[in-house]
């Protein structure tokens, strides 16, 4: 199982500093779920790991791969839409600052012509390359995807998917440690190197990727949210203040407390802090909207 | 421009960057040990102080600042300051307590010395030193 979720790269710039991607979604994806109609959508957050994957193939190859960025700041993910199993996602990323400690950008993602994933302000440090993979083996996966082609993309609409039983993987807290209902709730992960995302994310250094602790932490706002007793019904517009401030490794205790931030008739904020061994790791907000649909 | 006009809207930068209430953000607060900023924040903290006061801070500056003078082999020897690098580093960080800096200190560490202030004259010396046109624009 793997990590790498960029399909092609269709179109790289290093003048514009732009790069331009797609990734199909199909029932081979394992990062899936069943949402409330029993559609099977593509889980929200890997569609911003995708779009920073594949920035970070761009950055890379500025750099003749010596170095290769890792998360860090972002400063506004907003998930207009849900993508789903029969999807290709249309990939485009703008590389704002590039230099030998960090890179800056901004990026989009489509369905069609409908714009499901908007990221802004990310921040990420750029890294030595053999601290986390191998040069030639990132070389070479490199050459598999960077194949020029044509943009826009033009997908088939109208899809019928067919329907079958479908294995994912769970990306959730593994236990709720406390709870006040409508104020607060912690949870714990503890992190295993069985986990199917480590052998890629990286070979030389596996640690947690950001977005599968987003996921998490949007699976936790769902828990908070069934506990709170609210009568409104919410779904996640924008993760805001997005920081990872250390790597999470195999062996590591994750510890997350969520806290309601602020609450209005129509929305909430919610304040997410992860600590590893009292070490702040992880912060960030999450705003969501009250909603027909849920989370 | 001063260290006193930069200090009000460096702290809501700074508290912003670190999570933190305005009134735990001191003039004389140590950016590690007092507010405990990681790596990270500083890169988020110098990308967030270019964008509102329209500067370029480019890396190491801080550091480079501190050298003053000396070239790098009179400022450190082997990844540990030399004598005359510590002198050059305590007249530049004049709004740092003496006994903060200790003896046969590495330049890695040198980070753990800056302070609320360090980084608003850094501000300071860079609107200072910027084109008259970028100040005009």
């Amino acid at each position: 199982m793997h990590f790498l979720l960029v399909d092609r790269i269709v179109q790289l710039s290093s003048s514009a500093g732009s790069v331009r991607g797609i990734k199909h979604i199909t029932p081979d994806d394992v990062y899936i779920y069943a949402d409330s109609q029993a559609r099977m959508c593509f889980m929200p957050c890997l569609i911003g790991e995708t779009l920073g994957q594949m920035t970070a193939w761009a950055a890379m190859a500025q750099c003749d791969f010596q170095k290769r960025p890792v998360a860090g700041v972002v400063s506004c993910a907003t998930l207009h839409h849900s993508a789903y199993v029969g999807d290709t996602l249309a990939l485009e990323s703008w590389i704002d600052d590039l230099d030998e400690e960090s890179v800056r950008y901004h990026g989009e993602v489509y369905v069609g012509e409908r714009l499901i994933f908007r990221l802004e302000g990310a921040l990420g440090p750029m890294l030595p390359m053999d601290d986390f993979i191998d040069r030639s083996t990132v070389l070479r996966q490199f050459d598999q995807i960077n194949r020029p082609g044509e943009w826009p993309v033009t997908t088939v609409t109208q899809q019928q998917p067919i329907t079958m039983a479908h294995r994912s993987v769970p990306l959730h807290f593994d236990a709720i440690t406390e709870c006040e209902p409508g104020v607060r709730l912690c949870a714990v992960k503890r992190i295993t190197r069985s986990a199917p995302y480590f052998p890629d994310h990286f070979p030389h250094k596996p640690v947690l990727p950001l977005t599968v602790l987003l996921e998490c932490k949007m699976n936790l706002a769902q828990a908070f949210l069934n506990r709170a007793g609210l009568s409104s019904v919410y779904r996640v517009r924008e993760l805001q203040r997005i920081k990872m401030s250390d790597f999470v490794q195999p062996g590591d205790e994750l510890h997350t407390q969520l806290t309601l931030k602020k609450q209005s008739e129509h929305a909430l904020v919610l304040h997410f802090r992860s600590t590893v061994a009292n070490r702040r790791v992880c912060t960030l907000d999450m705003v969501l909207d009250a909603s027909e649909e849920g989370v | 421009m001063n260290i006193d006009s930069v200090f009000p809207k460096m702290k809501t930068i700074i508290a912003d960057v670190l999570v933190l209430d305005e009134d735990e953000v001191q003039l004389s607060s140590r950016l590690i040990s007092d507010l405990g900023a990681e790596s990270i924040d500083f890169l988020d903290l110098v990308f967030q102080l270019e964008k509102e006061f329209s500067i370029k801070i480019p890396r190491g500056q801080l550091e480079k600042n501190a050298r003053g003078h000396l070239s790098e082999q009179e400022f450190e020897q082997k990844g540990v300051i030399t004598p005359a690098g510590m002198d050059a580093l305590k007249q530049y960080l004049s709004e740092v307590p003496e006994d903060y800096f200790k003896p046969n200190m590495k330049l890695s560490e040198i980070p753990m010395l800056f302070t609320v202030e360090t980084f608003c004259k850094l501000i300071v010396a860079a609107k200072t030193e910027q084109p008259l046109t970028q100040q005009l624009a």
